[in-house]
């Protein structure tokens, strides 16, 4: 039986009753009296010199109410890594140099959407088109025209991890493979395209209603962008469809918005469509990979040097961190004696690169994976036999990097190899392949710069026994409020119920970083677990002296019901013993707070999720094509706060992650993506979803609350990899590029069938 | 022993590990001191990115040896 009376149990998401009634309101919902709409005039140039910008025509069109260019800015760069002024590289409306089609110059408010859209083509611009450069080999070339001032070699970000003595270890292995990768983008398509609504006041307060990922963030990069005061800024974040990295930096929507309701001190809305949600916001960062990897005899891994070259686009934005992340996830999650790592990001003349779940993972474990069965097969040893040789193992530490407590990895080994023997012999031309993965539970960096806690959380009983959580943390479709809700109900021994939520709030809630990363269930989770744990035991002080108990027992609450730990029979109602701590505090609110920021974890994560996955694919090898059947996932996320939630991120994650591997991509030609709409981009859908599976991992993560760690990412990282793998298996082709189409299979297999007869020749 | 960045004054262990750093800030302060030792930044980093063994660190770093050691 379980110890817990509230995690771990199936309970409805909090909000869901809004979402699947149609009663949820989400910020494209909003309306407000005289709003306004906005629309944001874009560069249809790659690389462009703006010579002059004539607005006069459409602010004189009736309906339009503004119209707002670089000029009337203040003038600044922005960016999220705001320790680095050198990497805070965006205008957002730009003032003399557009570097992607996209790239915003203008932006209208008009009385009506239509309005706004007529107006933006009485905007003349003049340019002078530069030479472009897109693909970042060619970027770092001398010959490449510079697309940031002073920055050689268009190189953006350079990032280094090494540990051991890399050389000397090469030389000791007994079996050395060298081979590149290349990893395509993504579009982060979420269901609700970016959106705010800003309200400047006449009393110099703006409100902005918005999806994101980051009140507090959109808070303190508008504060710097507008000039303001942060405390004048107040950021919410109402029902938010869907994040996955892209709306935690301050975006056109929110910029524009802001920038023309203070010009006109009317609320506007600006909702992107789908062609600019495509085009003009962030995408997941492509990456030519180049690696080596030793190894000995027994498949002992040695060494291991990683060279990579990402394709950055127009601005730097979250590009930094994901290089960092790709460069330290490649050593995931083996126990590398030797480790080297080179990592360059690109500016190019493209759609900026950016965070998107996995954040630079999902690409190291396809090209890691990949090589590491590749490594596996030249060796004739079985591919979960070089994982277990290797895998890393609790208490382990990362040289320089990281300390990880809890690891399920071989628990996670040892149930998909049972799940694969339980497979039993396949039919022709299916197979099974592995990817084992690892995944951070939040950030530790603070490029960001933030003076307060990581996360923060404000706890208040009401006289009925009723909890408020106040908590900058954002929900946005992941269902962090039912996790947090479920960890606050747990701490203070109250029923799911009986907690009402309210988070992101900036103007209500105390700051948190936001969602991304995985860090909410770690971060605001122990934050909650903390105000909740302080709320508790101001109660305690009451129920100990209305009991008259011997200092030496302890209480608890469970269930409603405060008692001796001891003896769980004698014990006083919580309902009664929260009306005598009111009346008993002079009418005071009882009220917790908590806090969490990591000290001494490591430069990466306080912890870390392992997992395994098994993909089993069948192939046509006559065309090629082929159908993911099953996708069998082993997931230590530590001890489970929401099983529902991680039901639903596992799904989600193998439809997002198995589309990265099988199909999604963004191609562009100079400079213009060619599929930006949903019927032409490809994803997986509902129909071809394989059946999934989670086989659950006992393990207790200490820096987690109640042993939690993360399960939203790390999900995504493994499948691309797992594909791969899968398809070696069954018709034994390799393929080195994502997405692994099934055109690539084919020609793969053409090549394979070539090489066959030839050497059927040559024995002839 | 200890390596002092001659230009922001990190301290690091290893005159690898300082160039590292100096080649990863990357800023103007950092190139000009670069340059002022007679390497071309730009170089560095191509020797760099071309091949395994992280060749344009090691250039720098037998530099930074002679040149930024502290006797702790």
């Amino acid at each position: 039986m379980s110890k817990y009376s509230v995690i771990g149990t199936r309970v409805n998401m909090v909000g869901g009753t809004d979402k699947v009634t149609g009663n949820a309101k989400y910020t494209t919902d909003i309306n407000l009296p005289g709003m306004l709409y906005g629309k944001i005039l874009r560069s249809p140039h790659p690389h462009a010199k703006i010579l002059r910008i004539d607005t006069r025509k459409a602010e004189k069109m009736v309906g339009v109410k503004a119209v707002v260019t670089g000029k009337d800015t203040i003038g600044k760069k922005q960016g999220i890594w705001r320790r680095f002024p050198e990497l805070c590289d965006e205008e957002i409306l730009c003032r003399t140099k557009v570097r992607f089609i996209g790239d915003p110059v203008a932006s209208v408010a008009a009385i009506d959407e239509d309005t706004a859209e007529e107006a933006l083509e009485l905007i003349k611009v003049d340019y002078e088109v530069l030479p472009a450069v897109f693909d970042p080999m060619e970027a770092i070339t001398e010959e490449a025209p510079q697309i940031h001032e002073g920055v050689e070699l268009n190189i953006n970000v350079n990032r280094h991890i090494e540990w051991g003595n890399v050389d000397d270890a090469f030389k000791k292995c007994d079996h050395i493979r060298e081979d590149q990768f290349v990893c395509s983008s993504q579009a982060h398509m979420c269901m609700e395209t970016h959106c705010a609504i800003a309200s400047f006041d006449y009393n110099g307060k703006l409100t902005v209603w918005t999806s994101t990922q980051s009140s507090y963030y959109i808070q303190v990069l508008l504060m710097g962008m507008l000039g303001m005061r942060e405390g004048d800024i107040r950021v919410i974040n109402p029902y938010t469809g869907g994040g996955f990295g892209s709306k935690f930096e301050l975006d056109s929507a929110q910029f524009c918005a802001s920038l023309l309701s203070k010009k006109v001190c009317k609320p506007v809305k600006i909702v992107l469509n789908r062609m600019e949600e495509f085009t003009a916001t962030k995408r997941r960062t492509p990456m030519y990979y180049f690696l080596k990897l030793g190894a000995k005899k027994d498949g002992t891994l040695l060494a291991k040097e990683v060279r990579v070259i990402t394709e950055g686009g127009a601005y730097t934005a979250m590009g930094a961190t994901a290089l960092y992340l790709t460069g330290f996830f490649s050593s995931f999650p083996y126990k590398y004696p030797n480790y080297r790592y080179d990592g360059y990001r690109a500016y190019t003349n493209t759609q900026t690169s950016s965070a998107m779940r996995g954040f630079g993972a999902p690409q190291s474990t396809f090209v890691g994976e990949s090589q590491l069965d590749m490594m596996a097969d030249d060796l004739g040893i079985d591919p979960i036999e070089i994982r277990r040789k290797n895998g890393m193992t609790p208490d382990y530490v990362v040289p320089g990097q990281a300390f990880i407590q809890s690891c399920g990895l071989h628990q996670c080994l040892d149930k998909i190899e049972a799940h694969i023997k339980g497979r039993g012999k396949l039919p022709p031309n299916r197979g099974i392949g592995i990817a084992a993965y690892g995944f951070m539970s939040g950030g530790i960096f603070n490029w960001f710069d933030t003076p307060y806690a990581f996360s923060a959380a404000i706890v208040k009983i009401n006289i009925d026994g009723k909890v408020d959580v106040f908590t900058g943390a954002n929900e946005i479709g992941q269902g962090s409020d039912t996790t947090l809700s479920l960890i606050c109900a747990e701490e203070l021994g109250v029923n799911f119920d009986d907690i009402r939520i309210h988070s992101a709030d900036t103007g209500i809630c105390p700051a948190d970083l936001g969602a991304w990363g995985s860090r909410q269930t770690l971060m605001s989770g122990n934050a909650v677990k903390m105000a909740a744990a302080d709320a508790k035991r101001q109660l305690m002080e009451f129920a100990a002296a209305k009991l008259g108990v011997n200092i030496v027992y302890d209480l608890d609450i469970k269930d409603g019901w405060i008692h001796l730990i001891d003896r769980p029979e004698r014990g006083v109602s919580y309902f009664d013993i929260v009306k005598a701590a009111i009346r008993g505090k002079d009418g005071e609110t009882i009220i917790g707070r908590g806090h969490y920021t990591p000290h001494r974890k490591g430069m990466i994560s306080p912890a870390y999720s392992f997992g395994i996955q098994a993909a089993e694919v069948e192939v046509d090898p006559e065309t090629g094509k082929y159908k993911l059947l099953r996708a069998t996932t082993a997931h230590d996320s530590g001890q489970v706060i929401n099983p529902v939630g991680i039901e639903g991120q596992l799904e989600g994650a193998i439809m997002m992650a198995g589309g990265y591997g099988y199909c999604e991509d963004q191609p562009h030609e100079n400079g213009r993506i060619l599929n930006p709409a949903i019927g032409d981009y490809q994803l997986i859908r509902s129909l071809d979803m394989p059946e999934t599976n989670i086989l659950e991992i006992d393990t207790y993560e200490p820096e987690g609350p109640f042993g939690a760690k993360e399960a939203g990412e790390g999900l995504t990282n493994p499948t691309a990899g797992a594909i791969g793998n899968a398809i070696y298996k069954a018709v034994g082709v390799r393929i080195n590029t994502l997405p692994i189409t099934p055109e690539k299979v084919f020609k793969a297999l053409k090549e394979k069938e070539k090489k066959e007869k030839k050497k059927k020749k040559k024995k002839k | 022993m200890s390596y002092h960045c001659p230009v922001c004054k990190k301290v690091s262990h290893a005159p690898l590990d300082l160039a590292r750093h100096m080649i990863g800030r990357g800023d103007k302060v950092h190139r000009d001191w670069i340059y002022s030792k007679g390497f071309k930044y730009s170089e560095l980093l191509l020797l760099q990115i071309k091949s395994f063994g992280g060749e344009g660190f090691k250039a720098l770093a037998k530099v930074l040896e002679k040149e930024t050691k502290v006797e702790d």
